[in-house]
């Protein structure tokens, strides 16, 4: 039963732009089984893991995270912290506290949030990061925000130089690849 | 009284003039308070005299908002008309309370309305307006996020779905000793898409097996996606139309994709609602194919003379319970009837029945919301009543939803009642050509120690006989202090645990064993009547069991799940 290409990523062509030195790219995917350094993780303040990604990376992930995340306690709104990834592809997973539900200052604290994982990765000297469309579904963040803000994060801080030679926008569905698409076209 | 409003009431109330459509405004207008309502509700004929359950009355807690904010009535005599707005967190919690934990959408008030009142509709409008700003039942976050998230609401993961759908391949190609049997994924060009509820690859893999071999032996060109194939949509349940709509438009794209002819969905209630008839509204996106119910695809198998079934083998009597989302809201009440006349000897009406039966009350994602347990299974005496009266020892349905909430009121009010789908007694009654031969009856589990942990003496006496019998050596644990403890001294292959029991529970004995460097491999398989702790057990900082399964528990899915965690194949050997 080996599945190459899965039927709902069929139409999510992946896409490449470079920002700096590094590469970004939109590509359809199960961020969670990434074998990438890391990957972000859409978090609470009180660093629980729940479920949706969650789910996954408990069950891919072991006992191991939790442990960590239980050292570390809690986080503020827009920062980020990096745990180790258990027995997942991925070898690290940061941890980044976004905003929820048409919270005030979204866009602010949702650019904090993605700058906080940027430089997370770029202080361990990661070299390959995959981001879920942050915020967007259960939390409720609108796809062009997300798309918008994540982009224009990206290109600002990679610019600059970062030790990251990829970053990754992994998308579940043809839906939530739309808009970002969209945004990347215009890099 | 303060006139500041919270934020998230402020929130709640801008996205209310968003979401007043002409046929919710046609119901918040047209109630004239006649009170025909009220006894078509199972929640109020459980509770008589408390107005709290009263669908006029939890409507009317939705219409003072509108009145308030959006009908000029309440603008000139807000007095007169009842309008109140909204100012506080907590009245959002009350009205939580209200929307989530005292309606389950069934949708029985809204056909009995004289005035075409759609109080489900709204209800569901209220529920979305609250999950706007993360106002809602714990667990209907979980399942919510799951589905957004992993793709499917019970959160499968890709390689637990392949893996379950391929065991149930070796299962029928190992009983009918054929190679040829094949559960297909991501086929192209089939005539049939065949998607499923995941509570079917998590809990009940046994449906999706005899789907397969419904197909097979119809000779159906048929696949399923490895992604997109979760029909279900929470979105339905908590009214989020944006969830409703991805989730809807992934199950469309993959058999777009995957250039199928057909969408076949399985037997669900919400889910064939969901993607048969909401889906397209919500996902905003017009399909070039069909999409059908399972239960019409068997019918016609039989009709066209491509299975051959023999009602003898489903002697016993039968009733057969109208899933509210089928039979209320998409007319699906005539085919489940054919077909069980079909198949079975013995098939008893329930009254009432079709588009008049009551909710199993399980419906609207009531059973992810443990917080209200103790009133659903209290409105639940209205079903048990009604099942008690057919005299039928078997109960079928066409929805999971459906099979969780029965099986939960069968087991609280003491019914001697069994819960099946249509799908299994269609499996059953089928006359299979030139059957190869079964494979011969084999002790399974020779060599393999099971300890069992449950403080119910039935429960152990039948786990115990029926694993003695296929070969296992199996220990007795009544309590969690003593599963510990004969865990340490036997180590066994495998622990059953039960979750509620004397001493330490089975969610601490679980935490225990997964923490105890000695006894950390061995697996284990969470077997439990209170449904609702499912998530305590994936919450424990651990990795969770390799099993898990909700009693009742029939001989065939104990054998079938023991040998799925062991690595035991059919035939007794190793995988």
């Amino acid at each position: 039963m080996e599945v190459q290409v899965s039927p709902t990523g069929m139409a999510c062509k992946p896409i490449e732009k470079k920002a700096g030195k590094t590469v970004i790219r939109l590509q359809h995917g199960d961020l969670t089984a990434l074998p990438v350094d890391a990957f972000v993780f859409y978090a609470k303040e009180d660093l629980e893991i729940g479920s949706g990604y969650g789910t996954a990376i408990q069950s891919r992930g072991g006992a191991s995270i939790k442990k960590e995340l239980e050292k570390i306690g809690k986080i503020k709104m827009g920062e980020a912290v990096i745990t180790g990834a258990g027995e997942m592809n991925a070898r690290h997973i940061i941890h980044a506290c976004g905003p929820k539900f048409q919270e005030p200052d979204l866009e602010k604290k949702l650019r904090e949030c993605v700058m906080s994982s940027l430089r997370t990765a770029d202080k361990v000297g990661l070299k390959t990061l995959a981001f879920p469309p942050m915020g967007t579904g259960f939390y409720g963040v609108p796809l062009d925000l997300s798309a918008n803000v994540m982009l224009d994060c990206m290109k600002s801080f990679l610019e600059k130089g970062s030790s990251l030679k990829e970053v990754i926008i992994c998308v579940i569905d043809y839906r939530d690849y739309v808009p970002f698409k969209k945004k990347m076209d215009t890099l | 009284m303060s006139n500041k409003r919270s934020y998230k009431c402020e929130k709640v109330i801008e996205r209310l003039h968003k979401k007043v459509s002409r046929q919710i405004l046609g119901s918040l207008e047209a109630c004239v308070h006649c009170g025909m309502c009220t006894d078509q509700c199972h929640y109020v004929l459980a509770n008589p005299g408390d107005v709290s359950y009263m669908p006029s009355y939890k409507a009317d807690k939705l219409r003072k908002l509108f009145k308030a904010h959006i009908d000029w009535t309440g603008k000139k005599f807000p007095w007169w008309v009842s309008a109140r707005s909204l100012y506080t967190d907590d009245e959002l919690e009350e009205l939580k309370d209200t929307v989530f934990g005292k309606c389950t959408n069934c949708r029985r008030c809204s056909i009995n309305c004289p005035m075409g009142v759609d109080m489900a509709t709204f209800n569901r409008m209220a529920r979305g307006l609250l999950v706007s700003v993360g106002v809602m039942p714990q667990g209907v976050a979980v399942v919510a996020k799951d589905q957004w998230e992993i793709g499917n609401q019970m959160g499968v993961l890709k390689e637990d779905f392949l893996d379950t759908l391929q065991w149930m391949q070796e299962e029928l190609q190992s009983e009918y000793d054929d190679p040829s049997i094949k559960i297909p994924i991501d086929k192209m060009d089939c005539d049939v898409v065949y998607s499923i509820n995941p509570r079917e690859a998590k809990y009940d893999p046994r449906t999706i097996a005899d789907a397969a071999k419904i197909f097979h032996f119809a000779g159906e060109n048929w696949t399923m996606a490895s992604e997109g194939w979760d029909m279900t949509n929470f979105g339905l349940f908590n009214g989020d139309d944006e969830l409703g709509g991805a989730v809807a438009r992934r199950c469309y794209e993959a058999t777009e994709n995957l250039r199928g002819k057909k969408l076949v969905i399985s037997e669900c209630g919400h889910g064939y609602r969901s993607t048969r008839c909401e889906g397209q509204n919500w996902g905003q996106k017009d399909v070039n194919f069909k999409m059908e119910s399972s239960v019409i695809s068997m019918l016609r198998y039989i009709k066209e003379g491509k299975i051959k079934v023999d009602k003898t083998k489903n002697p016993e009597p039968v009733t057969f319970h109208d899933s509210c989302n089928n039979a209320r809201s998409c007319g699906l009440t005539e085919e489940p009837r054919e077909l069980l006349n079909m198949v079975c000897m013995d098939f008893r009406e329930m009254y009432p029945n079709r588009a008049e039966n009551f909710c199993c009350t399980g419906g609207g994602g009531a059973m992810s919301m443990s917080e209200y347990t103790p009133r659903r299974l209290k409105s639940a005496i209205i079903k048990a009543n009604q099942l008690k009266e057919t005299g039928a020892k078997t109960v079928v349905t066409s929805c999971h939803n459906c099979v969780d909430g029965l099986s939960d009121l069968i087991r609280h009010y003491k019914l001697d009642m069994k819960v099946t789908q249509l799908v299994n007694l269609v499996a059953n009654a089928l006359v299979v050509p030139e059957k190869r031969k079964a494979a011969a009856e084999v002790a399974t589990l020779v060599g393999y120690k099971i300890l069992l942990a449950d403080d119910e003496a039935d429960t152990l006496a039948f786990f115990s006989t029926v694993l003695e019998d296929n070969g296992a050596t199996v220990i007795l644990a009544r309590d969690g202090d003593e599963a510990l403890a004969l865990a340490r001294k036997e180590k066994p292959n495998l622990i059953t645990l039960d979750l509620s029991m004397p001493g330490k529970d089975g969610g601490e004995v679980f935490e225990i064993l997964r923490k105890d460097p000695e006894l950390s491999a061995i697996k284990v398989c969470i077997i439990t009547g209170k449904p609702e702790l499912r998530r305590l057990i994936y919450d424990r900082p651990v990795t969770p069991p390799e099993g898990y399964l909700n009693k009742p528990v029939a001989n065939e899915e104990l054998i079938l799940n023991m040998h799925k965690i062991l690595g035991v194949a059919h035939d007794g050997k190793k995988k």
